[in-house]
């Protein structure tokens, strides 16, 4: 069973065709690519996986049910969690605040418990203080857990976004070209993590990344877009081979042996 | 300064301070010094119980054992903690969840009239029964269902703050919060609920006689109207003291993070799963709460409501608290909320007295180079006349030097006691809190 069905999905801002007809599924377990060059309409894909746009055909399934249509919020607590392209943390919350953020779905309690600090309240705050520790130690953030999340230097703000979205415990993680701006070094580093997450926390990662190096050695399968409409999909090796691929990367004619 | 060491100087402070006001309970100097020291109680960041009880000898027996000698300073004190409360309240809108509101005033004006219509005989205009309902027990009713007419008002405000954002949301608050006035300025027909601009009076107060005893046991023959200026001056306080507890418990919950989380950015906070139509409203309910209940209340102090008090100005001036003591900071609104009262009824005006004694007495400044006489000062240079100028001055002063108020707002999750050292170094502008 497919954990993610998109089915002929389309998007379109105005006379735009941002996504056009794209379907693919994502198995459980899976880490599974997203690529194609400059606005090929990948994030628009994403924003519309999670609520941000409502799909103008086609629909989502998750969990075989359906998603699309459904709020952002919504798909979040289905446990559908995201980072973003251009990273969005809560700048003026701690390090520590940012993943009890992302634990609010999960802790559970309510106006009253909170104003008359309930036991109810301390136990539920206890847990998700605890499991913030154990987050920020797995995503390697410990140190700077009471830094203001706007302080930390740009390749730590990356693990950090993926620390909260990991808070809210969710089985399908949508990253958002996670390696961009990092060095080889933290690249090499975030492979590891993302092999991690599947392998130890049994989370589904669909992946938007334009570095070659780390969409070829972790993806299980990847899916080529360009102008919104997929033109390839299958593992990292056969893709790479796919003519159309290379034009749409390389441009026409790419492939041509030099005159 | 060292921990320490500043804290055995506001202690001294303090003593000094408080010994002054029981000395000259009239003169402004000394209070400007108590003031300055709850400043500091609020400012510093350590020895917590020590700088309570600091706060607490000042509020509960330096104030009020001068205050017995000067009632203005009930006044003043009781004044501050009404704004506080607002302030408080618009803080959690404005300065935690990030929603520009500019008709704050109308919840005010809800609790006021909550407590205004029957408390008095205005309720038998509309529905039979026997009004004013007396203050024992319906005003503790009325201000506990103030909480409530707040909260609900707020949520029917907020509404508008779930599609509208920004300066779009600010038009629309400062709207509602005029309709707010110009109906309880209208309502007077074609049924008088509100008796309209003539406004409500005499309310009903709660009765005091059981405070006439441990008032008489301290040796104080209090008349009716000193014997409820401390009344009003210890509700207050107790009421601040519970909206300030819940503003802190809200604070550090997840119900304080959501907000915080989409003033910060509302795209991420829906994509953790945080939803904006709960989170705002709950937002604007709370804020307005406490400011409803602060309503009632100040309808049974000055005995008499009408709509002129929940003007615009009223809002900004809530607003301008907010913004200087520092948004998102719960002290900084208490800062904010003493430091504008004061400037309003107190230091501006002690000002302009000693400008007109100047100007009769013919004092003439002499520097040497250049003389002035005070005599020729223009009867029109009255700085209590141009207290909105000199806010306006305030808050653009603080917009260059200092964007995050006097207390910056400081996010703080800490199970394992303070920060380590060290940890708040890297920060730029301030957002670790005065050094």
């Amino acid at each position: 069973m497919a954990l993610l069905d998109v089915q002929n999905l389309t998007k379109r801002f105005g006379g735009l065709i941002a996504v056009n007809d794209a379907s693919f599924s994502v198995e459980s377990g899976q880490i599974f690519s997203l690529i194609g060059p400059n606005g090929a309409g990948k994030t628009t894909l994403f924003n519309t996986l999670t609520g941000m746009y409502r799909p103008d055909g086609g629909r989502v399934l998750y969990r075989d049910r359906r998603l699309s249509g459904l709020s952002p919020e919504r798909i979040a607590r289905r446990g559908v969690a995201r980072t973003f392209q251009n990273i969005r943390l809560f700048g003026a919350m701690t390090v520590f605040e940012n993943i009890l953020v992302g634990q609010h779905p999960h802790i559970r309690y309510n106006y009253f418990d909170a104003i008359f600090q309930t036991p109810r309240l301390k136990h539920a705050e206890k847990r998700a203080e605890a499991r913030a520790h154990e987050l920020l130690e797995y995503m390697g953030l410990s140190d700077r857990a009471f830094d203001l999340a706007r302080n930390l230097p740009y390749g730590a703000q990356r693990r950090l976004e993926i620390a909260r979205a990991l808070a809210l415990r969710p089985k399908l993680l949508l990253l958002d070209e996670p390696a961009a701006g990092m060095n080889p070094q933290e690249t090499d580093e975030l492979k590891q993590v993302i092999r991690r997450l599947r392998d130890d926390r049994s989370i589904t990662v669909l992946l938007i990344e334009h570095h070659m190096s780390v969409v070829m050695e972790i993806s299980d399968r990847v899916v080529v877009l360009d102008y919104g409409k997929k033109i390839a999909e299958g593992t990292p090796a056969e893709v790479r081979n796919i003519p159309a691929v290379i034009e749409a990367y390389l441009g026409k004619g790419a492939l041509e042996k030099p005159q | 300064m060292k921990p320490r060491l500043s804290i055995i100087a506001l202690t001294i402070a303090a003593l000094a301070a408080g010994a002054a006001l029981l000395a000259w309970p009239r003169s402004t100097w000394p209070l400007l010094a108590v003031l300055g020291v709850l400043f500091g109680c609020l400012t510093l960041n350590h020895h917590k119980p020590l700088r309570f009880a600091i706060a607490l000898a000042l509020l509960l027996f330096f104030i009020p054992a001068a205050g017995t000698h000067n009632t203005f300073l009930f006044e003043l004190v009781t004044t501050m903690g009404i704004f506080a409360a607002m302030s408080l309240g618009l803080n959690i809108v404005v300065g935690m969840a990030g929603l520009l509101d500019l008709g704050y005033a109308a919840f005010f004006a809800i609790g006021a009239y909550t407590w205004a219509i029957f408390g008095s005989g205005q309720a038998s205009e509309f529905m039979s029964g026997s009004f004013p309902l007396p203050g024992w027990p319906f005003f503790y009713t009325f201000a506990a269902l103030a909480v409530i007419t707040g909260a609900l008002t707020g949520t029917l405000i907020g509404l508008p703050a779930l599609r509208l954002r920004g300066d779009y949301l600010a038009v629309v608050t400062l709207g509602l919060g005029e309709v707010v006035r110009v109906l309880a300025n209208n309502l007077d027909h074609p049924i008088n609920f509100t008796n309209g601009p003539q406004g409500i009076t005499p309310i009903e107060r709660p009765p005091i006689h059981w405070m006439l005893k441990p008032l008489e046991a301290l040796g104080l023959k209090a008349t009716p109207a000193l014997a409820y200026s401390i009344f009003f001056y210890l509700l207050v306080l107790a009421v601040i003291g519970i909206v300030v507890l819940v503003n802190v418990r809200l604070d550090r919950s997840r119900f304080g993070r959501a907000w915080v989380a989409i003033r910060e950015d509302e795209i991420a906070a829906r994509s953790m799963g945080i939803s904006l139509t709960h989170t705002k409203l709950q937002a604007f309910a709370t804020g307005a709460a406490f400011s409803g209940v602060m309503g009632a209340i100040f309808a049974a102090k000055q005995l008499f409501v009408s709509p002129e008090t929940f003007t615009l100005l009223q809002s900004i001036t809530i607003l301008a608290m907010v913004i200087l003591g520092g948004m998102g900071s719960i002290r900084g609104a208490l800062v904010g909320a003493m430091a504008v009262t004061l400037l309003n009824i107190e230091v501006l005006k002690s000002f302009s007295d000693f400008l007109i004694h100047l100007r009769q007495t013919g004092f003439v400044l002499n520097l040497g180079i250049a003389s002035y006489n005070f005599a020729n000062l223009s009867d029109q240079i009255e700085p209590a006349k141009y207290e909105r100028m000199i806010f306006g001055l305030i808050l653009v002063l603080m917009m260059i030097f200092r964007p995050s108020g006097l207390i910056p707002e400081r996010r703080h999750r800490l199970e394992l006691g303070e920060p380590k050292k060290g940890a708040c170094q890297d920060t730029n502008g301030g957002a670790c809190g005065p050094a």
